[in-house]
Order: structure tokens, then C-alpha cells, then sequence
């Protein structure tokens, strides 16, 4: 059972023409932080909606630890955290009894459950609200709750459909730092976002998703090598005049030099070797770098020009 | 890895669970508290027109209990399957390792307790102010069919409201639907077959009379000149009319339940 998340040719027609989802196939290792990232629309959440039974697929499958969760929701849910979408809360509740009461769905014992209440409640930075009803939370506080409810039992696999919707900068950053916990403590997250910016910050790899189809999926490392269009940018102590220019063209692997007062844009072929190895000559030449950057276009900018890519790797 | 904290529980222990749930969910929404203030309240009213037998009294009080079940009903299961869809609380709830069917008959039993309750403390006060206005010897001796026809009726009544939100998206439409269904559309299929002089025997609330008619007294207020019935009168037997009740009751779950465990966002 080597993928924790795996979907073949899955697809999802509403009526007799809107594909929501066109043969998706995604295969997520154990223990990966996956983005799943496109456009609003793209079908993010009908994947997500069919990986968690809430809903069936037109055709293909959709496995969680190999197993099929059209077949087996109950078998395949039982490792499963999910937050989906922006959920409702039982206002008239407290965290306490919405959680006693999942804790009890998983089967968990009355002390575990309340240990892990305090666990969760700790974690997602709600101790002191255990007790109060969840109708006087705000936006923040709710999503959450929602995420102490989706990781109460120890999931292996967590599922967050844009979770960071809606919160402030600090409860991004809050939420980003959850995602990395449960990265270290080995969970294997799928995160669906429709910013890649959000998603870059704490995944593996990203599935590009757009109209249904997969169009791009690639490691972070792939992508920033992509994103990496061959100029790197340097800073020098003092201006550069005449003899240090032409110091600097004369490195081999350097194709051309713009410079403009102390610093110079340097084009090369955008391999990260040659990258090393024109700095290293630089600091030889005794040119007195202060800073050294590779250029690369924008997250949002490659985003863009993934989207734009009609050709799916499906 | 993540340890996974979870164990199996079999379908029989998720509806319990989910009745419990939906119990603590009625206490805390003090709908239930409102239905039993309403259930120990309202037999109170017959004692202003004091009756002369313990008979009529207790049939004055029981015409009106069919109205307290029917918004128990539109109460307790007029939102149980359409609110977790419209309030989005379906995406906490479903993707848990529980079967739907499990969920959504926890949601019925427990709207259907919460109706029991309901009918049981009317009774219980109804009792009560009988023997003590008019002794206990006098207390009419088929009180309990009454109150088992009454807790048939409440069975087929939640069964009809878990159905109706099964189909909707909205609590509210459900709840008004529920509410026009058993207290205006059937009452007056009732009346126009009565009318037309054909025993309204299939329409679940003319087998609701059987509450008050069980009992020996009269199902309904007097009509026509000088307070006199000018059109022909049935009245439901007490074979058919369980049997109606009953039928409304499973056929009205079974269909919510197909719906309910086939509903999508």
C-alpha cells in the first residue's frame, strides 16, 4: 500500500454536460504534504468532497490506504481527518461536546477523548473556549475548531480544503504552523488551495488542477527550478567600473552583463551549477559580493503560465 | 507516522450514538423544553369550561394534542436531515466513519422520543386534573388506548416531517411544509371526502380521531344549524386506523431514509 491518496480516471458530471472533474488521477505518498491548487472552480472541492464519501463519483475510483471509498466509506473515513469548505458549527454547542461527541464516532475512549480534547483545544489555540458555546466565535476561532475536530483522532491523512479562507494574516501564519507539525509528526496532508503562494510555503509537491483536468504536478524543488529563468542578481561593496566589467563577461559561463552602479544582473543557462560556480569565480576575482540572488518569475506569475497550459498530464 | 486512535463500532452503537446526540442537541436548542412547558401547560385550558363527565373532559383536552404533535413533529424533525445540509454542519458530520442510514435513524428516534415525551407528560396532567376534578373512579377506562393511538399517531406524524426534510434544502420550507401538510391539506381531505360522504380511511390524520373517539367522546367541534352536524359522520376503527398509522410511519422512514442517505451538497 504505497499511497495514502490515490484517484483513477476520476470523474464527475452534474447534469448531462458540466464535467466537474474529468479523469483525475492523483498518486499521494505516505507521509507527503501534497497542494492541490487551481482556480476556484477548478473541481478541488469535488475531489476532496469524493475522497471524504460526501459525495460519489460518475466513474473512477477514489482509494485512501488502498481502500476504495465509494465501496468502503466507513473502512476508508476511519484514517481520514477532513476540513472542508467552510463547515457549520452547532452553535448551541460548546467545542467540548461537538468533539466529545466525534471522539466518540471514532470510537475513542471517554479518557482519551478528553485528553485529546485539551490536546487539540492547546494546539489550535482555543484552550480557554472549551466550554463556551461556539454561536459567539469568530471566523478564525471556528475554522479552528474545525481543524481540532478533523485531527482529534490522530489521523494519518489530514484533507484541508482552503484552509485559510477567511482567516487574518496571524491566523494563516497560525495555520501554516499547524500544517508543518503534523508534516514532522509524519500525517500526510492534502491541502487545496486556489493561491500557490499559500500552498508553497509548506508542501512537497503541487497538483495543478484547472477545468477539471490535471494539467501540471510537480515538487516544490521542480517548480523553483522552473520558476528560475537564469539571471541572478548581484550586489557588489563598490561601484563596478571598466576593468572589474570585464572581469565579469570574461567568466565562461556568463552570456551577457548588465551592470548599474554597484550592482549587475548576470544572465547565465539557469542551471543551479553554474549558478555556484559563477559566484565562487566572483568571490575569487576578489569583486567584494555583498548579496547574491537568482532572479525567477513570480509564484503567481508561474501559477498564471501553468494555467494557461491546456495540454493535462492525466 | 500519526497513531490512529480509532475502533470499529457497528451500525447499532452509531444510532445511539446519534440519538444522543440529536437529544443533547434538542435540550440545548430548548426546543424541548418549550414542547414540554407546552405539553404540561395546555391540558390545563379545558379546566375553564369545566365539563360534566370525566369522559368529555378528557376529550375536550385530548383534541388539542394532535396539534401539539404535529408541531413537536415540524419541531424535532422538520430540520433533521435538510439542516445539516443547509447549515453546512454535513461537513463535520459525514465524513466520519458512520454509516448516513445509522445517523439519520438516530435523528428520527430521537425526534420521535422527544415526541413521546411530549405526549407522555399530557397525559400524565391530563390524568392527573381528571381524577381530581372528577375522582378517580371515574377516570375513562380506555385512557390507555387513547394514549398508545396517540403515540401511533406521533410515530407516523415524525415519520411524515422526517420525510418532508429529507427532500428539501431549506429547514424552514420543510418545517412550514410539514405544519400545511398535517394541519391544513389532509384535514381538508378529510372534510371534502366527508363531504362527499366517503370515509376519509387512508389520510393519517382522520385516523388521529381515534385519540378522542377511543375514549367514547366526540373528535371534533360541532357544525351546522343550532351547533347540530348537518353531514354524515365517520369515524375511524381502531384496526384500520393503526394500520394507517403504522404504514404512514414506515413508508414515510423508509422513503426519508432512501433520500436522506443518497442527499448531496
Amino acid at each position: 500500500m504505497e499511497y495514502a491518496i490515490q484517484t483513477e480516471n476520476l470523474a464527475k458530471t452534474y447534469g448531462k454536460t458540466f464535467k466537474a472533474l474529468d479523469g483525475v488521477s492523483l498518486h499521494i505518498k505516505r507521509g507527503e504534504v501534497v497542494g492541490y491548487v487551481g482556480p476556484n472552480g477548478a473541481g478541488k472541492t469535488t475531489t476532496i468532497k469524493i475522497l471524504t464519501g460526501l459525495i460519489r463519483p460518475t466513474s473512477g475510483h477514489a482509494y485512501v490506504n488502498g481502500i476504495d471509498v465509494a465501496a468502503k466509506p466507513k473502512d476508508a473515513l476511519r484514517s481520514i481527518g477532513a476540513l472542508i469548505e467552510v463547515p457549520g458549527v452547532y452553535d448551541y454547542l460548546t467545542p467540548h461536546e461537538v468533539l466529545t461527541y466525534f471522539g466518540r464516532v471514532y470510537g475513542m475512549r471517554r479518557d482519551v477523548i478528553d485528553r485529546r480534547i485539551k490536546e487539540t483545544l492547546d494546539l489550535v489555540r482555543l484552550p480557554d473556549w472549551e466550554h463556551k458555546k461556539a454561536g459567539s466565535f469568530s471566523t478564525g476561532m471556528l475554522r479552528r475548531l474545525a481543524i481540532a475536530k478533523a485531527i482529534l483522532h490522530k489521523p494519518d491523512i489530514l484533507i484541508l480544503d482552503e484552509p485559510v479562507l477567511g482567516l487574518d494574516p496571524k491566523g494563516i501564519m497560525e495555520v501554516r504552523e499547524m500544517i508543518r507539525q503534523f508534516r514532522a509528526e509524519g500525517m500526510t496532508v492534502f491541502l487545496s488551495s486556489h493561491l500557490l503562494s499559500e500552498v508553497a510555503e509548506v508542501c512537497d509537491s503541487v497538483v495543478f488542477l484547472d477545468k477539471g483536468k490535471v494539467v501540471s504536478t510537480d515538487s516544490m524543488e521542480g517548480i523553483g527550478r522552473r520558476m528560475d529563468h537564469g539571471v541572478v542578481t548581484v550586489r557588489f561593496l563598490r561601484p563596478l567600473f571598466g576593468a572589474d566589467i570585464e572581469k565579469i563577461k570574461a567568466i565562461d559561463l556568463i552570456k551577457s552583463v548588465d551592470v548599474k552602479n554597484g550592482t549587475a544582473r548576470l544572465h547565465y543557462d539557469g542551471k543551479p551549477e553554474s549558478s555556484v560556480q559563477i559566484l565562487k569565480t566572483l568571490v575569487s576575482l576578489n569583486l567584494d559580493v555583498v548579496s547574491y540572488a537568482a532572479e525567477g518569475v513570480g509564484l503567481e506569475e508561474y501559477y498564471v503560465s501553468v494555467m494557461s497550459d491546456e495540454k493535462g498530464v492525466n | 507516522m500519526a497513531t490512529n486512535a480509532v475502533s470499529r463500532r457497528n451500525d447499532l452503537s452509531e444510532t445511539w450514538l446519534s440519538l444522543r446526540f440529536e437529544l443533547l442537541k434538542h435540550l440545548k436548542r430548548r426546543r424541548l423544553l418549550i414542547l414540554v412547558a407546552l405539553a404540561v401547560l395546555l391540558p390545563l385550558f379545558p379546566l375553564i369550561s369545566r365539563p360534566d363527565t370525566a369522559v368529555e373532559f378528557a376529550g375536550s383536552s385530548l383534541n388539542f394534542i394532535s396539534v401539539l404533535i404535529v408541531i413537536s413533529a415540524a419541531m424535532f424533525a422538520g430540520d433533521s436531515v435538510c439542516g445539516e445540509f443547509e447549515k453546512k454542519t454535513s461537513l463535520l458530520l459525514f465524513p466520519t466513519p458512520q454509516n448516513r442510514a445509522s445517523i439519520f435513524a438516530g435523528k428520527y428516534l430521537a425526534a420521535l422520543l422527544c415526541t413521546f415525551l411530549v405526549v407522555t407528560l399530557w397525559y400524565i396532567v391530563l390524568t392527573l386534573e381528571t381524577g381530581a376534578l372528577y375522582g378517580w373512579g371515574d377516570m375513562p377506562g380506555d385512557m390507555w388506548k387513547s394514549f398508545v393511538t396517540a403515540l401511533l399517531f406521533s410515530t407516523a406524524a415524525v415519520g411524515v416531517a422526517f420525510l418532508v426534510s429529507s427532500f428539501f434544502k431549506r429547514s424552514i420550507s420543510a418545517t412550514i411544509l410539514v405544519f400545511l401538510v398535517l394541519m391544513m391539506i389532509m384535514p381538508i381531505g378529510v372534510m371534502i371526502m366527508t363531504l362527499l360522504e366517503s370515509e376519509p380511511w387512508f389520510i393519517v390524520t382522520y385516523s388521529a380521531n381515534l385519540i378522542t373517539t377511543v375514549l367514547g367522546a366526540s373528535s371534533r367541534l360541532p357544525m351546522g344549524p343550532h351547533g347540530g352536524d348537518v353531514v354524515k359522520q365517520f369515524t375511524p376503527t381502531l384496526g384500520t386506523g393503526i394500520a394507517v398509522m403504522v404504514t404512514y410511519a414506515v413508508a414515510c422512514v423508509a422513503a426519508g431514509m432512501a433520500i436522506a442517505v443518497r442527499k448531496e451538497d
